[in-house]
């Protein structure tokens, strides 16, 4: 890494090839600028008032529910639609048709005839139309061991067993969250000059945030129906463990190479933040904050429940690593002239443990990284410049390129699969080249491909030749030219993969924009789908506030059993002590 | 029916993916379609119109000759929306050297569409005038971006203006000094001025972009022309 560090406005980067691998961004963590930590400590900082504001549910827990969200500059409503279904219409994938909850974030006010309009269309989602005031909809699935697990043991007066809520994590797991203009909602250029939503996806984070709390209020209003004056409610400290599960598919994948400059950007800014962080000195007054940390990260990962072998084999990889590492950081520390050296040290390490340390490394300077949390938007045009030469655009691809222009293209492995859209719903698939049918009309995905095309086109033509001259006798290459000469100028640029090949794998892809997110407890239910938790471990409504919730962890069952609000806060000080 | 701007973009990009085309963007057309409907210049039917020849059109390179400042285009009978951005790429490397360069498109359909392209120029500082006669009304439409201006002053005549232009032909003017409006546009029987696109701009960004229900529907089925119908192997490549 030292060899190939890159200088960007005397800041010292790292290069695009280490942070734009696909590997690298397949291992990577929830830091104190993903969405949800970024909208939390807005929340509690300007202080946002969430309040009930209608509750009519069946004593079976159907109907519909309105919170209502009040900033400091507007108001707006969650609207919660509880339906009953079938055990067997309950699924997960895009295609579904039905669902356990379905909601809406509104700006302004919900009067009858908008809730009835709602009422109508969001229940159907895609099959729906929304009027422009509805920012986000939304959908979600009743985790339902937990769900019943949890309701059957608090109507007894009981608090549930942590055995099965450490396995699920959340009672509800969104499936879909839309916004920016879909199914008739609100195009995201509405929301340019809304302090409350301007940043991308801030009102979907809220969305799910508001939504983990009726899923909460939900249960405690489930047991005492079922449980009457016996029944109490889940303990604040339980309530804190649980998120919102989301199941992520190949549809986000598509998302990250469609939108580069909007990648670009993202990383842009967390290596920015993280490279002002590896410049400051090691200081071993940090050391115990980072073990702690740290700590808290074994803690998390053992608690991991993944069928996915391979997830499975990284995080006790990565536990083994870091129980090691730990009793070993005070020396590190002190033999580091700046945490990049202490980085270094972990190089010989898997990529999650060194996700791991960077996430950890950014939690403890947040009067560094803060900075950066409203950064995130970007334009997206991709340009030409003028006056430039077919000279130009093939330097900057022996550049910036080279992940593409090395790859033999000619080799059936570096174009076995094919990205198509299927009559389902439009959803996203993949295809074997040469065995399924719908190659003809793949999605054009195919970047590294068309990059290295592009250079073999460019090399058949004279150095001095203008750009434009070249795209006008071949402009078939100018999209691709356009994406080159834009992303070739950025600070990160194109994520380095080629999506056609055998081994790739588009779980990468998925994880890097779910960690941006702030997405924790990642399960692979296979190399094309994900189970991950949203603001898990996040402080609740009532005592919101924007200290750090990074790695939630369980809390001790000994704790747990007392029902006090200081559980969480025991097992930290019991973290801490073990830290020393 | 009322669609979001998003939509529009989505729709256009996938229907245009489905043609296979050698020529043309489909995010450069995407937008084309898109910034015309949302000011009421019926973007989608002007894109359905081009899809209904696209496939018969050649897809291949434009001819382009350029003489003492006027560069000629023959698009042999082809949609504006696939060459005029390699047109104005070639355009802007001739303006290096002048200060004004006429653009004659001969054997060219779907004028409208260009007009995304000179917005985006106009907002670089380059002050663009398109105009074209048509066979049907309005028989010559004329407008004018001057420099910085995010809407154009758009004219509409009743009669042919001719100018050694035939009904499939357009003129695009680019300079780096703004036309005089006032003058040029006298004599056109209808004017609707930016700040009334504006208008209909806003509304369909608060309130959703009007759109006809058949072009919607004829623009949402040529987008289904991507999609790959179902089978087994094809749910598996969902991955579950």
């Amino acid at each position: 890494m030292e060899a190939h560090r890159l200088t960007n406005n005397d800041v010292n980067m790292r290069r695009p090839e280490v942070v734009m691998a696909p590997q690298r961004l397949g291992a990577m963590h929830s830091n104190r600028i993903s969405f949800v930590r970024t909208l939390i400590r807005k929340m509690a900082q300007q202080k946002w008032q969430v309040t009930k504001d209608l509750w009519q549910l069946s004593a079976q827990g159907f109907g519909h529910v309105i919170y209502k969200l009040k900033t400091p500059h507007h108001i707006y409503h969650l609207v919660v639609f509880c339906n009953e279904i079938e055990d067997d219409e309950r699924n997960d994938r895009v295609i579904a048709e039905k669902w356990d909850v379905t909601f809406a974030l509104v700006y302004g006010e919900v009067s009858e005839q908008l809730l009835a309009q709602l009422q109508a269309n969001v229940p159907l989602q895609e099959a729906g139309r929304n009027p422009t005031n509805v920012l986000v909809l939304a959908r979600a699935n009743k985790s339902v061991r937990v769900f019943e697990h949890i309701v059957s043991h608090l109507a007894e007066g009981v608090q549930p067993t942590s055995d099965e809520l450490v396995d699920v994590g959340y009672i509800l797991r969104t499936t879909a969250v839309y916004g920016n203009g879909k199914f008739g909602i609100a195009d995201f250029k509405i929301l340019e000059n809304n302090p409350d939503f301007k940043q991308s996806f801030s009102a979907q984070m809220c969305a799910v945030y508001l939504l983990r709390e009726f899923s909460l209020d939900w249960i405690d209003y489930l047991a005492k129906q079922k449980g009457g004056e016996k029944a109490s409610p889940l303990s604040n400290d339980l309530k804190r463990y649980l998120g919102v599960g989301n199941a992520t598919g190949l549809g986000m994948a598509p998302y990250l190479i469609n939108h580069p400059c909007i990648v670009d950007q993202w990383m842009s800014n967390r290596e920015a933040a993280l490279t002002l962080v590896l410049d400051c000195p090691a200081d071993l007054e940090k050391h115990q904050a980072l073990l702690f940390l740290l700590n808290k990260a074994v803690c998390h990962l053992q608690q991991v429940n993944t069928q996915n072998q391979n997830q499975d084999q990284l995080n006790h990889c990565s536990v083994n690593e870091l129980q090691h590492f730990n009793g070993q950081l005070k020396d590190l520390i002190s033999v580091s002239n700046t945490w990049r050296d202490l980085l270094i040290a972990t190089e010989h390490l898997s990529l999650e443990t060194q996700e791991i340390l960077i996430s950890c490394l950014m939690e403890i300077y947040p009067e560094l990284v803060d900075n950066f949390q409203d950064q995130v938007n970007t334009h997206e045009s991709l340009n030409l410049a003028k006056g430039k030469k077919v000279n130009d655009l093939l330097m900057l691809l022996d550049d910036k390129y080279r992940w593409a222009i090395e790859t033999d293209f000619s080799k059936p492995e570096n174009n076995y699969w094919f990205w198509y859209r299927s009559q389902d719903k439009e959803e996203p698939r993949l295809g074997i080249r040469g065995e399924e049918i719908g190659e003809e009309r793949e999605l054009p995905l195919d970047i590294g491909r068309q990059v290295y095309r592009l250079y073999y086109a460019l090399l058949a033509c004279p150095a001095e030749m203008t750009l434009a001259e070249f795209l006008l006798q071949k402009p078939q290459y100018r999209a691709i030219a356009r994406r080159v000469w834009t992303l070739g100028n950025k600070v990160m640029g194109d994520i380095q993969i080629n999506v056609l090949h055998k081994q790739s794998l588009p779980m990468h892809l998925l994880r890097c924009k779910l960690s941006f997110f702030g997405a924790t407890k990642f399960d692979p239910r296979s190399d094309r789908w994900v189970r991950v938790s949203f603001f898990q471990g996040a402080p609740l409504l009532s005592e919101i506030h924007d200290g750090e919730w990074l790695f939630p962890v369980l809390p001790q069952q000994a704790v747990v059993d007392k029902s006090t609000d200081a559980a969480v806060d025991k097992s930290i000080i019991a973290l801490q002590e073990s830290s020393k | 029916m009322i669609v979001t701007h998003n939509e529009l973009i989505t729709v256009t990009n996938k229907a245009f993916l489905g043609m296979r085309r050698v020529c043309g963007e489909a995010d450069l057309i995407a937008n084309m379609v898109a910034d015309l409907q949302m000011v009421g210049l019926h973007g989608v039917k002007h894109f359905n119109n081009a899809t209904q020849f696209i496939s018969l059109e050649r897809d291949e390179p434009v001819a382009i000759k350029v003489t003492d400042g006027h560069l000629i285009a023959d698009l042999h009978g082809s949609s504006v929306a696939c060459h005029l951005p390699v047109i104005i790429d070639y355009a802007l490397e001739q303006m290096i050297a002048n200060k004004h360069l006429k653009l004659s498109l001969k054997n060219c359909h779907n004028r409208w569409l260009a007009y995304s392209e000179l917005l985006m120029l106009a907002g670089k500082g380059i002050a663009c005038k398109a105009q074209w006669d048509n066979g049907s009304s309005p028989k010559h439409t004329l407008y004018i971006l001057n420099r910085g201006c995010v809407l154009p002053e758009l004219f509409l005549a009743e009669t042919l203006q001719r100018e050694a232009n035939g009904l499939n032909d357009m003129t695009i003017e680019l300079s780096i000094n703004d036309f005089d409006i006032a003058n040029l546009s006298s004599g056109y029987s209808k004017h609707i001025d930016a700040k009334n696109l504006s208008g209909i701009q806003d509304t369909a960004w608060n309130k959703g972009v009007f759109v006809e229900d058949h072009e919607w529907d004829l623009l949402k089925n040529t987008a289904t022309a991507i999609l790959v119908e179902n089978s087994e192997q094809s749910i598996r490549g969902a991955g579950e």
